[in-house]
């Protein structure tokens, strides 16, 4: 039992984490908490059922609804946010147009697509495998080994490629980086094509886990995914991972212990406790800017 | 420009505001005669208001084609109450500021409707509901009315399947943790308790929003649940026998009339194959009445209507009825027509008890091969 | 017609019109009862009083220091709950349980205040907005207290001298004014005192207000408690008017359209939080074909204030006299035909 509720637990973080390595991305780049994640996340599994509605399989409706999602991360970037960056706007600014971006992605999906849940397709037959006395879907096993993929492809994208290295100059300062010859628009905008396009990855496997499609899917697991970030280190791609994780276990020991109206607390709580005890998380190194 | 812009908008609002204040009271006896429909049109629960609205309208359509009801044509007015508590008590300050209007078909929560039916009781306006499924949102006010299945008589008839047709006794409930959900599940903690053949394994109250019940299952598995229950919409139903079938293909999944729609089978796929549950209304049945209903509705939303829908169906027609029963919408006459009335619906029988709520008669349903049929064609009783 | 034929200047126009237009605006507002409106016109102008008290609130907070708060409905809920719970099981009057709800809503405020000794900007607007879901889990699961899923009903009107309040007899609405105007009052109070100032030094870059003396982060938990409160209490007196509660009426959605009203109509200003409310809450009415619609607009406001008009519609870089000492010259210019030129 307190087994299979730590596979359980670890099943449900690993959802967390595919979607907290979005919002590291952008954070880490640009220092920005970009609230639209969670809708992003909702889009990107809309457009492969749109697809798929549309009879171009499986496949080609996974790719298009990848890049599909990745371009409206740019589209929000060049509409909303870019120009406040110009402007040199607060922080909190950018915050708060997310918010109104996340509003927008998701009432606009809510009257394309309907409120009702829609079905998505299964991407390739479950089955269940017992390790260790515990029941473990193939779907979870995927989902794993995807977002490890997920967190190595980025992670050497950023650190070993010459485009990672522009971006991390990006994220030391966006004037320099534009001094030293590097197009900052293209770096800033490729960014947000990655953060859109992890959001869709994620959405389209956890959707194929679950294969349940609705507007307001990315609101609530949206929320706790930025706790995993937070909680990992905000910015950190392995902190996300771990930090996603920590907090689907943590939400299984809760339902466990108190039941399962309580676990939703959990993510908040240990939020909370995060951002005042040790606000640079788990691997994160002290002094970062807490802005 | 900017400054201009801003300008432009106080005076938009100044007008607005003003404009609000203009409206006066007409009441005319040729008029159409107007009943309410509020719903949520927008937001998480759209799909059920829109659904009820379009159910609302066939049934005064058909009316309509017959000549109305005392010689005048029935209109529906639709509000949109968001599922919000304060909405709805707005739209129901603004339903009983329109003298035309006999009657409200509405609101979609019972806490919502809870909070609108004072405001219709005092000034005399029958609302009907064809989803509040509170224990106490019908004896709010004489002129409240309840058309939906009452929950404990579902759950006799879940305890019937549970103990004579499936021979089962750990029993197992997962409830949605909304107002609905908690008493449903209340409820069937307190019958499935002090019956001697039926033992309650476990409990889980589960939030909107989440859709894993991963955790849930595996308590209720480790207790040796046999049968699980989900007190839930399909949204709830559905993804909870994919999960727990996944882990336990054995177990027996039963939902209540709620769940009854069209897009449990969809989400479900083959999990939901075996799922039983009681219903008032049964859109494959032969009966003429709702194969007409069922039809027109499919063509017109592109999917077969729900129970809810179909009580939507059935409540404006038991309120037309007694208005033309009565003879006059004269508000206290008309309460006691309906008080008095018993309407072939195509959810049954329908009749009203003395605080309002309606009893009604249960099918037992049961998934097969994608498609819902009969309970007592399965088992051969 | 001489304002129109030089640069037309909104902010010279209110500011010189100040006190005639406060008079015909308190006027209107005593008088509005006997118009003839509808109750449910007179029930949304009630609306439009409660979110402009709740825009106050976080006002303090967001407009004069800075720190914006996703989490109001969380207060917002405590001081409804608190009343709500106050009068119905211990049959308490409204006024001493709205006051012990400001007093509790007031500790919440002072235990949310604290992280801010470490946090700023968009951390702390996250922590905010965890507070609110919090709070909504609390209600959901602590049934004997709140009722649960099920909400509380039967909230009784509060009632002064044998007397019950209600929309009809317009003491709803009355009430509802002496509250605004006492915490319109309080607001003003706050701005012009060393107070106010201390907070908009924060607001205006942290580390300066401390070079000059001012212990921040006691005012910033001051500012958190003083929001709080006042939000509590608009959740006590929306307690009484819909007498019935329930988790669903203090969502996220509640925290982003009170962020919305003080964003729109200025944050810091008062004047503002008055034509942001009415804004905000008039439109989805007016706008009924457009429902689908309603949090697209929302979202779009959000979006075109910040890159357009950070600083709201009915808001400028103040000048007004008590905020910022004004020098001879700029004086001299205000006295000048054509209003303050602004570089």
């Amino acid at each position: 039992m307190i087994l299979q509720q730590a596979f359980n637990g670890l099943a449900l973080g690993m959802a967390y984490a595919l979607i907290a390595v979005g919002y590291s991305l952008v954070f880490g780049i640009l220092r920005l908490v970009n609230f639209s994640h969670g809708s992003v996340y909702a889009f990107g599994a809309h457009m492969v059922i749109l697809f798929v509605s549309y009879h171009f399989g499986l496949a080609p409706a996974i790719i298009l609804g990848v890049v599909l999602t990745g371009l409206l991360g740019i589209l929000i970037d060049k509409m909303a946010l870019s120009p406040l960056r110009k402007k040199n706007s607060p922080g909190i600014s950018s915050l708060i147009t997310t918010i109104g971006i996340s509003y927008i992605i998701q009432n606009l999906l809510m009257m394309a697509f309907g409120s009702e849940k829609k079905t998505f397709p299964e991407l390739f037959p479950s089955k269940m495998i017992t390790i260790a006395g515990a029941q473990v879907s193939s779907m979870q096993i995927v989902m794993f080994i995807a977002s490890v993929i997920l967190l190595l492809v980025l992670t050497l994208l950023v650190k070993f490629t010459k485009i990672g290295l522009a971006m991390r100059s990006v994220e030391q300062s966006e004037k320099i980086a534009s001094l030293m010859g590097i197009n900052t628009n293209f770096i800033i905008a490729f960014t947000f094509f990655l953060g859109g396009a992890s959001a869709a990855i994620a959405s389209i496997l956890i959707s194929g886990y679950y294969q349940i499609v609705y507007p307001t899917m990315g609101f609530v697991v949206g929320l706790k995914a930025f706790a995993a970030a937070v909680l990992g280190g905000i910015g950190l791609f392995h902190g996300s991972i771990v930090g996603g994780l920590v907090i689907g276990v943590a939400e299984a020991i809760a339902a466990s212990l108190f039941g399962s109206a309580y676990r939703d607390s959990v993510a908040f709580i240990i939020l909370i406790l995060v951002l005042v005890i040790r606000p640079a998380g788990l691997f994160g190194k002290k002094g970062i800017e807490k802005v | 420009m900017k400054k201009i812009v801003s300008l432009f908008l106080v005076l938009v609002v100044s007008i607005s505001l003003l404009s609000g204040c203009a409206s006066t009271k007409e009441s005319s006896q040729d008029g159409p005669l107007k009943i309410a429909v509020a719903f949520p049109m927008t937001g998480d629960n759209a799909e059920y208001g829109k659904s009820f609205l379009l159910a609302a309208q066939i049934k005064v359509d058909e009316w309509n084609e017959n000549g109305g009801v005392l010689g005048r044509e029935v209109e529906l007015v639709s509000y949109d109450d968001k599922n919000s508590g304060d909405e709805a008590a707005s739209i129901a300050q603004k339903i009983v500021s329109d003298p035309e209007i006999i009657g409200v078909l509405g609101h979609f929560a019972s806490g919502v409707s809870m909070v609108a039916a004072p405001t219709y009781n005092e000034n005399k306006y029958i609302e009907i509901s064809n989803t509040a499924s509170h224990p106490d949102y019908s004896s709010i006010g004489d002129y409240i009315f309840r058309n939906n299945s009452v929950i404990s008589s579902e759950f006799g008839v879940i305890e019937d399947v549970l103990v004579n047709d499936l021979k089962l006794s750990k029993v197992g409930v997962v409830a949605i943790k909304t107002d609905w959900g908690t008493t449903a599940g209340d409820i069937a903690a307190d019958i499935f308790g002090n019956n001697p053949s039926l033992t309650l394994v476990g409990r889980e109250d589960v939030l909107e929003g989440s859709d894993d019940y991963s955790l849930a299952i595996a308590k209720l598995k480790e207790a040796g649940a046999e049968a699980v229950i989900g007190v839930g919409m399909y949204s709830l139903l559905a993804p909870l026998a994919k999960q727990y079938k996944a882990v336990d293909p054995e177990i027996q999944v039963i939902g209540l009339s709620n769940a009854y729609a069209q897009q449990l089978i969809e989400l479900g796929g083959e999990a939901a194959e075996g799922i039983i549950f009681p219903v008032s209304f049964y859109a494959d049945s032969t009966d003429p009445a709702v194969r007409k209903f069922v039809d027109t509705y499919t063509e017109e939303f592109g999917s077969e209507p729900s129970a809810l829908a179909a009580q939507a169906y059935d409540s404006i027609g038991i309120l037309l009825e007694a208005v033309k029963q009565n003879g006059s919408t004269d508000r206290e006459s008309l309460r006691d027509t309906l008080n008095a009335i018993s309407y072939p619906g195509i959810t049954g029988e329908t009749q009203f008890d003395e605080i309002g709520d309606a009893s009604k008669e249960y099918t037992k349903l049961v998934v097969k091969d994608g498609k819902f049929i009969r309970f007592s064609d399965v088992s051969g009783k | 017609m001489e304002h129109f034929t030089g640069k037309f200047n909104l902010e010279e126009l209110v500011y010189k019109y100040r006190y005639p237009l406060g008079a015909v605006f308190l006027l209107l507002l005593l008088g509005l009862p006997y118009l003839g409106l509808s109750q449910y016109v007179m029930r949304i102008i009630i609306m439009i009083g409660i979110y402009t008290m709740l825009a106050l609130g976080l006002n303090i907070l967001t407009g004069y220091t800075g720190l914006v708060s996703l989490g109001h409905s969380g207060f917002f809920a405590i001081g409804a709950y608190v009343t709500a719970i106050l009068m119905l099981k211990l049959q308490i009057h409204f006024i001493p349980a709205a006051f012990i709800a400001m007093i509790i809503t007031g500790i919440c405020g002072l235990l949310l205040g604290l992280p801010t000794l470490r946090l700023t900007g968009t951390y702390l607007s996250i922590v905010t907005l965890g507070f609110a879901e919090i709070v909504k889990m609390i209600i959901m699961n602590w049934e004997p207290v709140t009722n649960g899923t099920l909400g509380l009903r039967n909230i009784p009107r509060p009632s002064f001298f044998g007397i019950d309040l209600t929309l009809a007899n317009h003491g709803m609405y009355y009430f509802m004014l002496i509250l605004l105007f006492l915490i319109t009052f309080l607001c003003i109070a706050i701005k012009k005192s060393k107070l106010g100032r201390a907070l908009h030094a924060i607001k205006e870059n942290e580390l300066a207000a401390s070079m000059m003396g001012i212990y921040t982060a006691r005012y910033k938990i001051l500012a958190f408690i003083l929001s709080a409160v006042i939000t509590g209490l608009a959740g006590g007196y929306y307690a009484t008017l819909v007498s019935y509660i329930d988790h669903n009426s203090f969502t996220f959605d509640v925290s982003i359209l009170i962020l919305s009203i003080v964003i729109l109509g200025g944050m810091g200003t008062i004047r503002g939080m008055f034509f942001g409310s009415i804004l905000l809450i008039v439109f989805p009415e007016i706008a009924r074909p457009l429902m689908e619609w309603r949090f697209v607009v929302y979202g779009l406001v959000l979006i075109f204030m910040m890159r357009f008009r950070p600083q709201g519609l009915l808001g400028w870089r103040t000048t007004l006299p008590f905020q910022v000492p004004v020098n001879a010259q700029e004086r001299q210019k205000r006295s000048g035909k054509h209003g303050i030129s602004r570089s």
